[in-house]
């Protein structure tokens, strides 16, 4: 599914002006900082936001077409098939659970997915006579995303499901969003300003600012593209990975993922059900990342050191920010070279003399290796 | 209650029922339209919409006696599609009806649309359900009791009435006598005992109505807490 966006939109203080071709496959993120205009253009592809110059369309459907603030072509939001979960998750308040979902399978027009499987799927039978009062805010968006897909949308959109929620339900709806998407092979568009949240779920990310496209692509090249973003200290610089798993827990306590054939990274041990949501059954792999500031670097292999991870990279880009300087190394994975995004301080780059093509080793602690998924 | 005091009485029921009801069929979409626009013209309509609240009701019904008088544009077409004359008429007083009662409907059906606002419709409006449904489905079942506040307000002041009627119904048994002008004639004659009953039953009905209403906006405001808590991040 191609979604292709080429508008403008008023938005002040800037306009929004995306031309971008979207390819709809798995998880699209958009990432953008509060004010980058993601959930203005989730909205416009929504329909409940109107373009001022340009076109929308989904596949050969034109969703909305303008031209000088006139529109040419315009299909109202309850006509496009297209279903978004909201911030908030805005049930209807006089309704109870099941009235919530059946509110959306009465006005379905394919009844293709059985109402009882969806409600299984999305671990709703304890709660389908509460009413909306009664749940919590993790419970609250679940009932909203079942609802959504109750409508059989061809799209999925998610304007930050997860910003009000704590980690635990943060955690159990990011499964819950793999689990439907893998089940049901349905495309999501997913709005976040968390790049953690993004990294996790997502195969494909857009990143704006300021109303404009920052870059688009795979997910893990985009973030690490991002890392390199001068003067924006709200980006976690982060390494993102997808590797394969080793074991789920060895005999210390600690998951191995393989990162060639010598060399494992250790984190604490997976829970065995909650990982199953992003394997593939002949190669599991966890989707999981660093963060820049929780990687350190010695010119010598540090065997008597408490940390488990140490890992043989090469210097391939120094970069000064500020007092900061974010060092990118590669090492050796079983697909190609793996980047690592280092941050130290200028202090310690010119105590280790750091160049260029230089070997050193990364260190990282098995707790810095961070996956929301167990 | 002597037998024209109890015609009076079911003119009064009669006019009270028809206005409410025109009311909330122009008055829901008047509201709705109030609630929805963002024109700067919107104070004008607002203050239109108002004028009953503060201008004298014989203000009102003279200058309606001279529009439905046969001499005047409304009057004439109303003549020549009826074949009946408008003013002294039991039209002429449910028209003045809803224009007098008018704010009392559509200034608390506005306040409930406006507090509503548009993220509960956004959400119909993604699920597939179009303008209509969204009212009938979303916007009704949650501002009932605004409705329900609305119509009561339009039908205990259109009972209440009394200088409009008088000035472009006059007192005619079984067509514009209602109960506040049989209460004026009693007292004119100074029939006190008759007046105070109808007093009394226009007291007594008028307490029940409003009673009534401040015990559902209690349930409504539970409701607009729980629209509220929904609405808002």
């Amino acid at each position: 599914m191609k979604l292709n966006l080429s508008f403008t939109i008023d938005f002040r203080p800037f306009n929004l002006a995306i031309d971008q071709e979207l390819s709809l496959e798995g998880i699209t993120g958009i990432f953008g900082h509060s004010g980058s205009g993601k959930s203005t253009l989730l909205r416009a592809i929504a329909g409940l936001e109107s373009v001022h110059n340009g076109k929308i369309s989904l596949d050969d459907c034109c969703l909305i077409k303008s031209r000088d603030n006139k529109i040419e072509t315009f299909i109202k939001a309850e006509q496009r098939h297209l279903g978004l979960v909201f911030q908030d998750s805005r049930l209807f308040p006089h309704l109870n659970v099941l009235n919530n979902l059946k509110f959306s399978t009465k006005r379905c027009q394919h009844s293709r997915l059985n109402f009882n499987e969806i409600i299984k799927l999305t671990e709703l039978e304890p709660l389908l006579y509460k009413h909306i009062d009664e749940l919590s805010g993790g419970q609250k968006q679940r009932v909203a995303l079942a609802r959504a897909i109750l409508a059989e949308p061809k799209l999925l959109l998610l304007d930050e499901p997860l910003s009000a929620l704590d980690r635990k339900a943060k955690t159990s709806l990011l499964q819950l969003m793999l689990k439907i998407q893998k089940e049901l092979q349905l495309p999501m568009l997913y709005v976040s300003h968390s790049l953690d949240e993004l990294q996790q779920v997502c195969d494909n990310l857009l990143a704006l600012s300021q109303g404009k496209v920052l870059a688009y692509g795979g997910i893990h090249q985009i973030i690490h593209q991002l890392n390199q973003t001068e003067n924006d200290h709200f980006i976690h610089q982060q390494t993102s990975l997808s590797l394969p798993i080793k074991a789920l827990s060895n005999d210390h306590g600690l998951a191995e993922l393989s990162l060639n054939k010598h060399e494992q990274i250790y984190l604490p041990a997976l829970k065995e059900h909650s990982v199953q949501t992003k394997c593939q059954p002949d190669k599991q792999s966890l989707r999981c990342f660093i963060l820049a500031r929780d990687i350190s670097i010695s010119l010598t292999e540090p065997v008597n050191s408490s940390i488990v991870n140490h890992l043989l990279a090469k210097i391939s880009k120094i970069s000064r920010q500020g007092n900061k300087v974010l060092v990118t190394a590669l090492c050796k994975s079983i697909e190609k070279e793996q980047e690592f995004f280092i941050n130290i301080s200028a202090f310690s780059q010119q105590k280790l003399a750091l160049t260029i093509g230089q070997s050193v080793y990364l260190q990282f602690k098995a707790s810095a290796v961070r996956t929301y998924l167990y | 209650m002597t037998n024209p005091d109890l015609l009076a009485l079911i003119t009064t029921l009669k006019m009270a029922a028809l206005t409410t009801i025109i009311l909330l069929l122009i008055g829901t979409p008047l509201a709705w339209f109030l609630a929805k626009m963002k024109s700067r013209f919107k104070v004008v309509i607002e203050a239109i919409v108002a004028l009953p609240l503060v201008l004298p009701p014989t203000v009102l019904g003279f200058y309606l006696l001279i529009a439905f008088s046969p001499q005047y544009l409304p009057g004439q077409l109303w003549q020549q599609a009826t074949g009946q004359q408008l003013a002294f008429s039991f039209s002429a007083i449910v028209i003045g009806s809803v224009l007098y009662s008018m704010p009392f409907v559509v200034q608390p059906l506005q306040k409930a649309f406006e507090q509503l606002g548009e993220p509960l419709l956004e959400a119909g409006a993604m699920l597939g359900a179009g303008p209509l449904d969204r009212f009938f489905n979303i916007v009704l079942p949650i501002t009932k009791a605004s409705f329900i506040t609305a119509a009561s307000l339009g039908f205990a002041h259109t009972v209440g009435e009394f200088g409009v009627i008088l000035m472009i119904g006059g007192n005619i048994p079984g067509e514009t006598r209602v109960l506040s002008i049989a209460l004026f004639d009693h007292v004119e004659a100074f029939d006190y005992a008759k007046a105070h009953v109808l007093a009394v039953s226009l007291l007594a009905g008028s307490m029940i109505l409003l009673a009534s209403v401040y015990l559902l906006n209690g349930s409504k405001t539970k409701t607009a807490k729980r629209v509220s808590n929904e609405t808002q991040p």
